[in-house]
């Protein structure tokens, strides 16, 4: 297998916090690669590090020690800056909260992505339009977070995480805020996104949606245990 | 990204809470619009009373009783106050004009004054005035025009007769309609025969002629019971013989006087000290606006700092699409100038739109550079108060804000 395979792939991570002067070993020592237009779930119960090495995959945060490779690129040492350019280009987030601007259009939220790579604005709104289409959204350009339902509100979220073409799709509990008939709806979506090639990692902490992927990683007190 | 999608971000938050905006402005336009107002009403002010003051004529020369610093009047009250005072005990005479105009040929004309306020009635009309008492040359240094009849004269002075010439408003409100001329009005116990009117001059205070009463200074003197005068008014012939006559004055004076009891002023020195008394009332009621200014900035900074923590969620939102800490710190820095700078405008223009309306009433002069400073300011209050909401925003961690409820 060679390395352009591999779209992620972490060596040696660590992540330890310091805690009222006491070291607490988020990750510990996970060694992981995810490969190009993979579709992997993350799971593990609350404490287990997913949130950390969700955190680290999606640049949001360095590890202590260990490499990050993100299309090849190392970004392990990568100022904040930095950092804030590469979640732009190569990481598109669905949180489980939607972080949607309230009072702000379907088509502005989706939008926003693109007011910080350089996109001249005049192509900004027709972009939006086309991705909010694909995700079954075409109708609703113009209606605010509050006037969508919670489906609706999460499909606005993956537009929004679509928009720049991302090498990942980070998704932190998608289904976690929503009824079972949209959850399925949701991870229809992903599994559409993935047959299309997308790569896409799902971070959870149920069986079910985990099982849907097509391969799943467990972390347990900060390792990898499969 | 760009300025201008910047400028997108940051007018569209504000928009969403508009009123709040608007409440959060309504301290700078209230800030810029008093700097404005009360800096028209101080320069208008001093347009009004020099304008008023060169309207009397460059050629002039005063004497005031007193031993006055005059240059030293503009820096505080207090020289300006005793010149004030000093008219009380005034130790010049009548004498000392006509040994003025006797000793000094070069100088034109010179008249004496003397003030009391007085009730003026004719019939059952009444009406409080200044009763000026003044010799016959006043009327050739204070060029004034006649409605009808004319000025007293020199024989009238002599003999200190009761006669009067009435200013345009006293003699529309005792005689309406009615010919003043040949009239007897009555001011105290004396009964004064009007022998003319001037025409309406306009304006306030002591450099009008509409609400006074001249009579000769003699009658004057014995009516209020005053040996001495309060102003002696000299006119030379062009103002380039203003400098070289004053200390001529100051030395018949000093002959006539054991000491130096009386100050010899032209009206340039008179302007200068007027307008660097209203100069220093102009910056002082644009420095009390200056202070809600002040206050207006800190409530920007109360709402720009609710603000950051009330969106720490959409901060941590954008940070994880790919804004910069630079980004964020310039788009709420953008939002507090916006606020400011918006403020200021609409500021600016309540306050010289109040400013031309209120000119209907009281003299006000809109100045540029009250608009200047008060813009600049503005604008400066948004960066100043918005530096630190902004820096606050842009150091938050995305992990932490995305976390945040």
């Amino acid at each position: 297998m060679t390395e352009t395979k591999n779209i992620l792939k972490l060596e040696s991570v660590s992540k330890i916090y310091q805690m009222d002067g006491v070291s607490v070993k988020a990750l510990d020592n996970v060694t992981l690669a995810i490969m190009r237009g993979e579709f992997v779930s993350i799971i593990g119960p609350s404490g287990s590090g997913k949130s950390t090495l969700m955190h680290i995959v999606g640049c949001l945060d360095t590890p202590t020690s260990g490499k990050v490779l993100l299309d090849g690129q190392e970004v392990s040492q990568m100022t904040e800056r930095q950092l804030a350019q590469v979640r732009n280009k190569k990481i598109g987030f669905v949180f489980q909260q939607f972080n949607l601007l309230p009072r702000t259009s379907a088509l502005e939220n989706v939008s926003l992505p693109l007011l910080y790579n350089g996109t001249p604005s005049s192509e900004i709104p027709k972009k939006a339009a086309e991705v909010l289409g694909k995700v079954g959204l075409g109708d609703r350009l113009d209606h605010h977070p509050n006037q969508l339902s919670g489906g609706q509100q999460q499909r606005v979220a993956i537009a929004r995480a679509l928009i720049t073409d991302p090498s990942i799709i980070l998704a932190d509990e998608p289904t976690g805020n929503l009824d079972s008939k949209s959850g399925v709806e949701v991870m229809e979506i992903f599994k559409k996104l993935h047959e299309q090639g997308r790569t896409i990692i799902l971070v959870t902490h149920d069986d079910d949606i985990a099982n849907q992927a097509q391969r799943t990683i467990r972390l347990k007190d900060g390792k990898v245990i499969n | 990204m760009q300025l201008k999608q910047l400028i997108r971000v940051a007018t569209k938050s504000l928009a969403v809470n508009r009123s709040r905006s608007f409440l959060t402005a309504l301290g700078v336009i209230i800030g810029v619009a008093s700097v404005i107002l009360l800096v028209s009403v101080g320069s208008g002010l001093k347009d009004f009373i020099t304008g008023q003051m060169q309207d009397m004529g460059s050629n002039l020369i005063m004497i005031v009783p007193g031993d006055i610093d005059i240059e030293g009047a503009g820096a505080g009250g207090e020289a300006a106050s005793g010149a004030f005072s000093s008219i009380t005990a005034s130790k010049l005479k009548l004498s000392d004009a006509v040994e003025i105009e006797r000793s000094l040929p070069q100088i034109k004309d010179t008249a004496a004054m003397v003030m009391a306020p007085g009730l003026a009635s004719y019939k059952s009309e009444t009406f409080t005035g200044q009763v000026i008492g003044t010799t016959q040359n006043y009327i050739n240094i204070r060029s004034s025009e006649f409605e009808s009849g004319s000025f007293f004269t020199e024989s009238e002075v002599n003999s200190g007769r009761k006669v009067a010439v009435l200013g345009y408003t006293i003699a529309e409100e005792l005689f309406g309609k009615q010919n003043p001329i040949g009239e007897k009005i009555k001011v105290g116990d004396y009964r004064y025969l009007v022998m003319g009117v001037m025409k309406e001059q306009g304006g306030q205070g002591s450099l009008t002629s509409d609400d006074k009463i001249f009579v000769p200074i003699t009658t004057a003197q014995r009516q209020f019971g005053m040996d001495n005068v309060s102003l002696i008014f000299t006119e030379v012939s062009s103002s380039d013989e203003v400098a070289s006559t004053i200390p001529l004055l100051e030395e018949v004076m000093l002959r006539r006087h054991e000491e130096e009891d009386f100050t010899v002023i032209d009206q340039k020195e008179i302007l200068s000290t007027v307008s660097s008394i209203l100069d220093t009332l102009t910056i002082a009621l644009g420095g009390i606006a200056a202070i809600s200014l002040l206050v207006g900035g800190i409530g920007i900074m109360n709402i720009m700092l609710v603000s950051v923590t009330e969106r720490t969620r959409e901060i941590g939102l954008r940070k994880a699409l790919g804004a910069t800490p630079e980004v964020i710190l310039t788009q709420f820095l953008i939002e507090a100038v916006f606020l400011s700078v918006g403020g200021g405008i609409i500021g600016i223009l309540l306050g010289s739109g109040g400013a031309l309306l209120l000119n209907n009433f009281i003299p006000m002069t809109v100045t540029a550079w009250s608009i200047i400073l008060a813009f600049a300011v503005s604008a400066g209050v948004g960066i100043i108060f918005g530096i630190a909401p902004a820096r606050r925003a842009s150091l938050l961690s995305p992990i932490e804000a995305l976390r945040y409820e």
